[in-house]
């Protein structure tokens, strides 16, 4: 008996002494980053920790609605969080986010204009972007030797069960919207009506839906078209040239993710510092080895690597038709129950 | 007899090889030059060396045991008694009661998952406000939050598991322990656990795995020190898997196996 | 003589618990009110609410949310996708169910007739597995199935197809990957019924004349049934709300209704509709138990 009595009394030891760990969250100097998976690389965080001293917590999320199902539900108080702009867009209408004491962050000079002030945050006082992106169309062109150059050639019918799309209703209606020439932010029930045929004939030819890695399915040879993220295709041309990303002609979506503080992080400083941080060219640099989206900075595009550069994924040719999405609201479960219903078909 | 019996040995075979080819195929890979993809560039153990540089892996995959475990022996322990209970009394609200048991398997994860983070931010609240009242310390999501999701939705497992062995159990063996003296806790301790073994020992690897394995309750139960190996892997997916999942997934699977084995050893000697 | 028993009315004591008994209960009966009971009130509340812009809740009474899941929002029809989607997750689950039964019963009885020295050993390594990531594990199976995958190219270099065959994607992969994954759920129960198995009975039955399968059909399966049961219900269950497997090994193309209530948190922000989704599933489910265990009670 004895040993299972001292094993009994270890358990409840362990059980007392195992939350302990959990409230004594004191004031350390650290700093909670809330950011999509694998967006901070390693070295980053590293190296922020070797220049000033501050510990980074990082816990990762693979959605924009993922990040904000945990603010709105009260989640822990984190400091950094990387929106998208129509969240931003969300979050600021809703006085979510902690407006940014500029004077902490000089780097931001080093970001192309362009990309300041933008739509989702005209006054840029609440977000700085950390990387910009598209949706397009990848081709396998070992595969597919007729010309691609929008969502019509996609879905024409020739690459039935071919295709590989983003799980994302929204991205899928506004391909559709984009087709019929309707503004993708004006969710109205008439446009969705629209929009149903369209994608009635659509989603029966698509193979797979994949917002995580759109880039498995084309990379293994089970599709040979994809509309997925630019990172994503600009990783796959990085490995085969034969993988050809072109931005539809009828208008893509360009997203910027941004980083913002939200109401109430505990340690706001920290994260400015942070901020401030990424905007150096060497470091934004690194962010643009490890995940190739399109990088703001411009000193730090500079010192990007001639093929880098020249990626058409991550920085694409010409003057493509391009738009960012708005906070649409409600209309966010219209578009859902659409794309719902017809797959469910 | 003898038949049956190895024609059950064969197909037990086959079915491990089943659930082994997988597994035996990620190992493979951990060693695989290439980042991605199917191609075999070339044997390396580059990976390895990078996982040993990661801290935050190898903190996740602490974090993953340490959790995994203290959920088991919670579970255990709540998933034994219960099943103990359900079968031994008979009260008024027994069958609302083992009804109940299973709506933490019933309820999908994003809901039990929500619905905990809101309880636990509801009740943060008043907790840390009394706290304050004698220390500096603060109670919030992390350990504490993981381990008592998990056990909430691994427990019915345990009892499960042990309510079908507890089913057509001799009821005079406790009596008779009884009749000899025993008071019941001991009657329960020297009769029924070891009776009960075999379905304590499903029930702990089923919630073991459970535990080890979820996602989506993790992801809204954590706090930021709290990353689980899991959130850690399903987070990577968006840049691709590199092999460093698979040689962090080797490791461990290596490790029980080396554990299993050593303790099978002790045991033969100690015989 | 045997009392034949389900899950829930697990017959044997009859006494009513004694302050001792309530001391031991009361662990499990705090959990349950604690972190089971109230967070499903706050969810059986939010069912009732509606969104806002933000996706905040709105505190106002209102059976929309349930109107939307039974009436069709076009025509007003009793009858909508969410049924389809529901009896598509109960067929996947169904299957999945009766596939690991007749794939894992074997292999429990097997474990369970083992030597005692190595049951044990036999149990952990059906569990090891699936001590390795799940993600890691399924991308495994994606590399084996897909078109330029392993098993795709073994046959193409052993010229038993010229063509590679479409084995990823598609029903039939979901089916592979849920049984893989819930094998184990299955096996350990069953296994914790054969092991306590009198194989003098057995025995009995040989010698009185039967053969093997009557043997299996009218003594082995009564007595493990309580193994069969547990089992069963372990798979079912869980399987019923899977969806990453769907998508990952079957595309996504057919959604699940683990998929449809996930998406109602993740992406469309109507948590409302969600917990309304979750809350008819749970009480489904608690109906249904309720009158199956009720059938079993009088034993």
């Amino acid at each position: 008996m004895k040993p299972i009595r001292l094993l009994l009394a270890g358990v409840l030891i362990g059980l007392v002494a195992a939350p302990l760990p959990a409230m004594a969250q004191k004031k350390k100097n650290v700093l909670n980053l809330f950011c999509w998976s694998e967006y901070v690389p390693q070295e980053v965080i590293d190296g922020f920790t070797k220049e000033t001293g501050i510990k980074v917590n990082v816990v990762n999320y693979a959605s924009n609605e993922e990040m904000l199902a945990k603010l709105l539900a009260g989640g822990s108080k984190y400091d950094l969080v990387q929106p998208s702009e129509y969240t931003i867009e969300a979050l600021v209408k809703a006085g979510k986010l902690e407006e940014l004491n500029l004077a902490n962050i000089p780097n931001i000079k080093n970001l192309d204009p362009k990309f300041t002030k933008m739509p989702h945050d005209p006054d840029g006082k609440y977000s700085v972007t950390w990387m910009a992106g598209t949706v397009g169309i990848v081709v396998n062109t070992a595969k597919v030797k007729t010309p691609i150059t929008g969502y019509k050639d996609v879905f024409d019918g020739t690459h039935k069960r071919r295709i590989v799309v983003l799980n994302d209703a929204r991205e899928i209606v506004s391909w559709a919207l984009n087709s019929l020439g309707l503004p993708i932010n004006e969710i109205t029930a008439e446009n969705l009506d629209k929009a149903k045929p369209l994608l009635k004939e659509w989603l029966p030819q698509v193979k797979v839906y994949d917002s995580d890695s759109p880039k498995t399915a084309l990379l293994n040879g089970d599709v040979d078209l994809g509309i997925v993220w630019s990172g994503e295709a600009a990783i796959l041309y990085k490995k085969d040239k034969k993988f050809a990303f072109v931005l539809p002609k009828e208008g893509a979506h360009q997203f910027i993710d941004s980083l913002a503080i939200p109401k109430g992080a505990p340690n706001k400083e920290n994260a400015e510092k942070f901020i401030n941080y990424i905007l150096k060219p060497e470091v934004s640099k690194l962010v643009s080895e490890a995940f190739p989206y399109t990088n703001p900075n411009l000193e730090a595009r500079k010192l990007l690597s001639k093929a880098d550069q020249e990626n058409p994924a991550s920085y694409p040719p010409g003057e493509p038709k391009l738009e960012t999405f708005k906070d649409i609201g409600k209309a966010a479960k219209d578009i859902d129950k659409l794309v719902t219903d017809l797959k469910g078909k | 007899m003898a038949l049956v019996n190895w024609l059950c040995g064969g197909w037990t075979a086959l079915v491990f090889a089943f659930l082994y080819v997988p597994i035996i195929l990620l190992m493979v890979y951990s060693f695989n030059k290439a980042d991605m993809g199917i191609a075999w560039t070339g044997f390396t153990f580059a990976w390895y060396e990078k996982l040993w540089k990661t801290q935050p892996l190898l903190d996740a995959l602490k974090n993953s045991v340490i959790i995994a475990g203290i959920t088991t022996v919670l579970s255990v322990i709540l998933g034994t008694l219960g099943a103990w209970m359900l079968y031994r009394y008979r009260f008024p609200w027994r069958k609302a009661l083992s009804t109940l048991v299973f709506i933490p398997m019933v309820i999908p994860e994003v809901i039990m998952g929500v619905s905990l983070l809101i309880f636990f931010t509801l009740v943060s609240g008043p907790l840390n406000a009394w706290l304050a009242t004698f220390s500096e310390a603060e109670w919030g999501l992390g350990y504490s939050t993981v381990i008592i999701a998990h056990t909430t939705f691994c427990f019915p497992f345990v009892l499960v598991a042990i309510q079908a062995r507890l089913a057509g159990v001799d009821p005079c063996l406790e009596e008779a322990a009884m009749d000899l003296g025993a008071p019941p806790l001991k009657a329960f301790w020297l009769v029924m656990v070891p009776y009960l073994l075999p379905a304590i020992i499903s029930g702990a690897l089923m919630a073991f795995t459970l535990s080890l394995d979820e996602y989506i309750v993790t992801l809204f139960t954590t706090g930021p020190e709290s990353q689980t190996l899991t959130l850690k892997v399903f987070g990577m997916a968006k840049k691709g898997l590199d092999p460093s999942l698979n040689a962090i997934s080797t490791v461990f699977v290596l490790a029980t196996a080396l554990f299993v084995v050593l303790s099978e050893g002790v045991r033969r000697i100690n015989r | 003589m045997l009392a034949t028993t389900g899950v829930a009315e697990t017959t044997g004591g009859s006494r009513r618990p004694g302050w001792f008994g309530w001391l031991m209960m009361a662990p499990m009966l705090l959990w349950l009110v604690a972190f089971v009971v109230v967070p499903t009130g706050i969810l059986l509340v939010y069912s009732f609410c509606q969104r806002d812009d933000l996706g905040e809740i709105v505190y106002s009474f209102s059976w929309e949310n349930y109107r939307r899941i039974f009436f069709d929002s076009d025509t007003g029809k009793f009858g909508t996708t969410y049924f389809t989607v529901f009896i598509r997750s109960i067929v996947y689950a169904g299957l999945t169910t009766v596939i690991c039964l007749v794939v894992g019963y074997p292999v429990a009885w097997f474990i369970g007739r083992a030597p005692e020295s190595r049951r044990n050993l036999l149990l952990m390594l059906v569990m090891i597995p699936f001590w390795t990531s799940f993600l890691v594990r399924t991308y495994a199976w994606i590399m084996i199935l897909s078109n330029n995958g392993l098993l795709n190219s073994g046959l193409e270099y052993a010229r038993l197809i010229s063509e590679p065959f479409e084995m990823l994607y598609t029903p039939g992969a979901v089916v592979l990957g849920l049984v893989y994954s819930y094998l184990p759920f299955l096996i350990l129960p069953v296994y914790g019924s054969v092991e306590k198995l009198d194989n003098s009975l057995v025995e009995a039955a040989f010698d009185l004349g039967a053969g093997p399968v009557r043997t299996f059909q009218e003594v082995i399966v009564p007595l493990t049934q309580p193994g069969i049961v547990a089992g069963i219900l372990l798979v079912f269950i869980p399987a019923l709300g899977m969806f990453a497997i769907t998508q990952l090994m079957g595309g996504g193309i057919k959604p699940t209704i683990g998929e449809v209530i996930q998406n109602q948190f993740l992406q469309a922000r109507d948590w409302p509709f969600g917990a309304a989704l979750g809350m008819t599933i749970v009480v489904l489910f608690a109906v249904v138990f309720w009158f199956a265990s009720r059938k079993q009670e009088p034993a």
